[in-house]
């Protein structure tokens, strides 16, 4: 507001906010708040530059509220957590993670923990200045000159006149009688149509159509349809000069900016010419015979077990019968939503030609995963290798045994 | 009312708050009519122990020595060769060990951030701090048997045992006697020297003219001793309860003892000063107001106690690995009902949710009574704990309660208080030339 229509308000005006007293030091000041209080007052309060000690007891102000309200909060966001992530992931959306349970606490102890301290601590800061009637944008006292000393060195206590004891004479005595070092008569400061600058009221309304502008914008947007692309404002290095894969690019013919190998060529490592070995085919179907790069040795089924005991145990068990450890974990919750690895020991399995094992280990099949990118064709080759052993142990008659054995195990 | 306590603030210098608080020291205060400035800091208040710290010395050096050989002779009478005495004395030390550890961080503390409230209390600390040699002595049933070769409860110590298994032996070049001998030194080495440091310097304060020189001083030498104080803790945590199980790790397991070592002496020293002001000592230094803020400690550190204690079963629980969740496994033998899974339900809900919302309260920490009764509720607590870190490997099924450990128990505490009666019945019990002593006295908390 601008100065210069203060007068006029207190020309026209003179209302009586209350009565403020100035000191020199908290102890006046202190001494000043227990007469005030025996007085029996209750619309006044005292202003310092910093927290007086012991003036809560003078003003005999009551403890606050605020911590209730804070464990209150605190409290609610506890409840708040379990009830989030019990609604998350073991109610709306259940979705299984390498056999943990759906629904454990300690899983979920830090959020308890994080929204228990976020919801007391904004709760606390709202409710504080909530309780103190904060923000106060404008007060009597701002108008008045020597209240800017409170941010400096002095001490203040005011009045209000609308307290059912404030008599303008009586309450003055009573100031008076505290000693204080200046009394001033703070004036109201209403805002009413006479003294409401014209100035401001067109400019507030300037502003809040200005404002509205935006929103109307996003309405608009939000309610049309248009075939530009979106605006984008944060670029980063989304948009470079350059084809991602994937995408069109006109320049060629096929209108493809993935270009293949030129004919003829093949990337240096990848010429992977061998059917048999490097995709399991032959004569144009699976093979049926290890390729002849792989030595059909004791140490290459070693390597195979090895290898099958880090890629395939997990799921499909130490004798490939669908049991392993994610298996047993899943089915023990009975959460559902959880398929059985296939036994590769059963019939059908063991009758398909070791080129089609080879294919399903490189590109799986149904929920099984691709494992080429992770294990070399000639350790695929090893794990069929043991995987064939496997089979024919689940599937042996008794003409596999020695015929010095033959009687321990009738 | 209320209303412009905000703007209060707002306006708050720097300046002005400086002048405040040293003319708050005769202003503020409820127990006003203490001098200020010059002749005794402190107002006429007993702070000598004299003939009762003499009392106390005999009651409980005599009560802790009848304890100790009752424990030694029940222990005797269990033919195990010591083993259950073993663990139960270990149980009742580390128990101790965190007290004494706790008072010399909490005076390190102190110093080490120039703290204005706590000077009434400061000597106090000092003294249980010193017991740091005494302890050492206390030790010596633990340490004895492994620097033999044949102590019953640590694997890692027998020679056999070690050949017997990978693990240890993989293990034996931090795990063994003599290294074990060389780091026990030096543990009780830097406590010895860091707490008598404190005390010496602090008592020499009293008697100097001016104590400015000394507190900045003691301020210098904190902050290496905090840094040697953690080191010697975290390690020693690892030694005497971490190898009880030596297939078992946790990097977090020092920081889980240094929060019993905290809540143990925020505990401890509000009854002691509580049985000093009932025989007339320290009667109008130490106020409502600094047993105020050594429950807000309790409280916090009751809070930092839950904290670290789930973190570290939360990253084990997480990744899942047998040998980390084979020592929790242990500990939940027997479900919430029953067995150790009850002594770990216990630990939850009595260190930890129970007591969070009785200290909640401020007016729970400024009541005497109620303060006393949660501190010696979560002295109990620190007690159940390391009972659950110790005596699994006594009975992996349940809780083997026996007499034995209350005698040990008894008898290390009779000790240790003996200890420090006879240190404290001729000292000043507050350090009355500390440049903050009136400030401390006249501590209100806002």
């Amino acid at each position: 507001m601008s100065d210069d229509h203060k007068p006029k308000a207190a020309s026209t005006a003179p209302e009586l906010h209350g009565i403020l007293a100035e000191y020199d030091t908290p102890d006046q000041l202190l001494n000043a708040a227990r007469k005030v209080r025996g007085a029996g007052f209750e619309k006044w309060d005292t202003y310092s530059p910093f927290p007086v000690h012991g003036i809560d007891d003078a003003m005999g102000i009551k403890m606050t509220v605020l911590p209730w309200i804070t464990l209150c909060a605190g409290l609610t966001g506890l409840g708040s957590a379990i009830l989030m992530q019990w609604w998350m992931n073991a109610h709306d959306y259940p979705w299984l993670i390498s056999g943990k349970p759906l629904w454990s606490i300690p899983a979920n102890v830090p959020i308890m923990f994080e929204l228990t301290v976020l919801f007391s601590a904004i709760t606390t800061l709202v409710g504080m200045l909530m309780l103190n009637g904060l923000p106060h944008p404008s007060h009597p006292l701002d108008l008045v000159k020597r209240f800017a000393r409170v941010t400096d060195d002095k001490f203040f206590l005011m009045i209000q006149a609308s307290d059912s004891k404030f008599d303008e004479k009586d309450t003055r005595d009573l100031i008076d009688a505290t000693h204080p070092v200046a009394v001033e008569s703070v004036m109201e400061d209403r805002v009413t149509a006479e003294n409401f600058p014209p100035a401001l009221v067109y400019g507030l309304i300037v502003v809040t159509c200005g404002a509205l502008v935006p929103v109307a914008l996003a309405v608009k947007a939000r309610h049309s349809k248009s075939d530009k692309p979106r605006i984008h404002l944060i670029q980063d290095m989304d948009a470079q000069p350059k084809y991602k894969a994937q995408r069109e690019n006109s320049i060629f013919a096929d209108g493809r900016a993935d270009r293949e190998a030129l004919p003829g060529t093949v990337p240096v490592g990848h010429l992977n010419e061998d059917d048999h070995f490097f995709r399991g085919r032959a004569q144009g179907g699976w093979a049926r015979t290890f390729p002849a790069q792989v030595d059909l040795s004791e140490e290459t089924m070693a390597r195979g077990k090895e290898r099958f005991g880090i890629y395939c145990t997990p799921c499909h068990g130490q004798s490939g019968a669908g049991d392993g450890m994610v298996h047993k974990r899943a089915e023990a919750l009975a959460q559902g939503g959880w398929i059985q690895p296939s036994n590769m020991t059963q019939e059908y399995v063991r009758n398909q030609p070791v080129g089609e094992l080879f294919n399903t280990i490189s590109n799986g099949v149904r929920n099984m995963p691709a494992y080429a990118a992770q294990i070399p064709p000639e350790d695929r080759w090893a794990i069929i290798m043991y995987v064939r052993a496997l089979q024919r142990s689940q599937a042996g008659t008794l003409d596999d045994v020695p015929e010095s054995e033959r009687g321990s195990v009738k | 009312m209320a209303t412009e306590k905000g703007k209060q603030d707002a306006g708050k210098s720097p300046k002005k708050s400086t002048e405040k608080a040293s003319g708050g020291a005769g202003g503020g205060g409820k127990s006003d009519g203490n001098s200020g400035g010059s002749g005794p800091h402190y107002p006429g208040d007993n702070i000598r122990l004299g003939a009762v710290g003499q009392s106390l010395f005999t009651k409980a050096a005599g009560i802790g020595a009848v304890a100790l050989v009752l424990a030694a002779v029940l222990g005797s009478m269990e033919n195990d060769g010591f083993r259950r005495f073993s663990l139960s004395y270990v149980t009742a030390f580390t128990w101790l060990l965190a007290l004494g550890l706790g008072a010399l961080f909490w005076v390190t503390l102190q110093n080490l951030v120039n703290a204005h409230w706590s000077i009434v209390l400061r000597r106090i600390g000092e003294v249980l701090a010193a017991s740091a040699p005494l302890l050492a002595i206390l030790a010596l049933p633990v340490v004895v048997p492994i620097f033999m070769g044949n102590s019953s409860i640590y694997a890692w110590s027998n020679t056999h045992q070690v050949e017997a298994s990978h693990l240890l032996h993989h293990k034996a070049p931090y795990l063994n006697p003599t290294f074990f001998l060389i780091r026990f030194v030096v543990y009780f080495g830097v406590w010895t020297l860091l707490s008598r440091y404190f005390l010496k310097n602090s008592l020499a304060q009293d008697a100097s003219k001016d104590g400015s020189g000394l507190m900045a001083k003691m301020r210098t030498a904190a902050g290496p001793g905090m840094i040697a104080w953690g080191l010697t803790m975290t390690f020693a945590a690892f030694d005497l309860l971490m190898s009880l199980d030596s297939t078992w790790f946790s990097t977090m397991f020092g920081v889980y003892f240094l929060a019993s070592c905290v809540l143990s002496i925020n505990s401890f020293l509000p009854l002691a000063a509580m049985w000093l002001q009932k025989r007339g000592v320290l009667t109008k230094s130490v106020t409502t107001e600094h047993y105020h803020d050594l429950g807000k400690m309790m409280f916090a550190f009751t809070v930092f106690w839950a904290y670290i204690a789930f973190s570290q079963f939360m990253l084990l629980w997480y990744a899942n690995i047998p040998e980390e969740t084979a020592w929790f496994k242990a500990r939940f033998v027997g479900g919430w009902g029953g067995g150790w899974g009850l002594i770990s339900a216990i630990l939850l809900f009595g260190h930890f949710v129970i007591p969070f919302f009785g200290l909640l309260s401020r007016h729970i920490k400024r009541r005497r009574p109620t303060l006393a009764f949660w501190a010696i509720w979560q002295l109990v607590m620190i007690y159940i704990d390391m009972y659950w870190l110790v005596m699994p490997n006594a009975d992996p099924a349940g809780p083997p309660f026996s007499l034995i450990d209350l005698a040990c128990l008894v008898g290390v505490l009779g000790v240790f208080i003996a200890g420090a009666a006879m240190r404290a019945k001729n000292l000043n019990l507050m350090p009355t030339n500390d440049p903050r002593l009136p400030k401390s006295l006249a501590f209100e908390n806002l």
